[in-house]
């Protein structure tokens, strides 16, 4: 562990507990209520990032580093991800649209 | 002290975290950090190709429909509370609080072995209902195909953060093991759970 974090107890992972437990219920009602697709995807996907971020920045100390580790860690994962899925979520769609003989 | 000299003490700091390096920590975190990553990012190409073969498949099974959603959600629940119990370890290691440490250690392990024999039950029930590696009875192959890989290799990666926290927690208990060394265990262990947080989301509610 690096600066900061010890000057915290346990109360802040209990608190990030909760928050994540919050989240995760709120997605499963969310999940079986009538909601539109669109809305009820970008909740999701924001919830998603939501706990992800609390689970790096808390439980994996992230927040108690360097921003350049944080950043590189982060940044990376996610940007990395996003052009990956991005580069070929067109084709996947340009396919859907064929049809065979 | 010449320059050479000087350069190279300055290097060897650096990669020790002592001064300036870039990230401020110790080449063994830095390590850590450096797999974290690149793991992470096979888990990115898992759920990228599960992206893929859902937007060009015309119709997907919904899951609330296939899977029991509230093991699902138990199985979040445990994962989520180990990875607390396990940020508390650290914690305690960090103040050096012997036995508090075994007793967070042993119960995060114990959350990951729960987690495996829901995820087997979740498995056998999955099977018994006629899924297989490249067929189902609910239409896409790939969706039985996906649901093996991406949970397999995750479940892979619990069984193996599991491993490391009993030999942790053995080493620690006979004083073999440092406070940096249950951080690392930890962040193993946290990486796990933020690896599910995507294939929960992703796989089992969008």
């Amino acid at each position: 562990m690096t600066k900061g974090s010890s000057e915290t107890g346990y109360g802040v992972y209990w608190r990030a507990w909760l928050v994540l437990l919050a989240l995760t219920l709120m997605m499963i009602f969310l999940d079986q209520a009538s909601v539109s697709r669109p809305v009820l995807v970008s909740i999701l996907l924001i919830a998603m990032l939501v706990k992800a971020s609390v689970i790096g920045a808390y439980f994996m100390h992230l927040r108690f580093e360097k921003l350049s580790l944080a950043l590189v860690v982060g940044v990376g994962l996610l940007v990395t991800g996003a052009i990956l899925f991005f580069f070929i979520a067109p084709d996947a769609v340009r396919i859907s649209r064929i049809s065979f003989p | 002290m010449s320059d050479a000299a000087q350069i190279t003490e300055s290097a060897e700091l650096s990669w020790r975290g002592e001064t300036s390096s870039p990230f401020g920590v110790h080449w063994n975190k830095l390590m850590m950090w450096v797999f974290i990553v690149t793991d992470g990012l096979l888990f990115a190409g898992f759920l990228g190709g599960y992206g893929f073969a859902r937007l060009s498949s015309p119709q997907w099974p919904d899951q609330l429909e296939v899977f029991h959603i509230g093991v699902i959600g138990l199985m979040t629940f445990i994962l989520i509370s180990s990875s607390a119990t396990m940020a508390m370890a650290v914690r305690a290691a960090s103040r050096g609080e012997r036995t508090v440490v075994v007793r967070f250690l042993l119960m995060t392990l114990a959350g990951g072995l729960l987690f495996l024999g829901m995820q087997a039950y979740e498995w056998t029930g999955f099977i018994r209902e006629g899924a297989r590696l490249f067929s189902n009875p609910w239409g896409p192959p790939q969706f039985s195909s996906y649901f093996f890989v991406i949970t397999g290799f995750h479940g892979s990666h619990v069984l193996t953060g599991a491993t490391i926290l009993a030999i942790t927690a053995a080493r620690w208990s006979k004083g073999r093991s440092s406070a940096e060394g249950i951080e690392l265990a930890g962040l193993y262990w946290h990486f796990v759970d933020l690896v599910w947080v995507f294939i929960f989301t992703l796989f089992y509610l969008v």
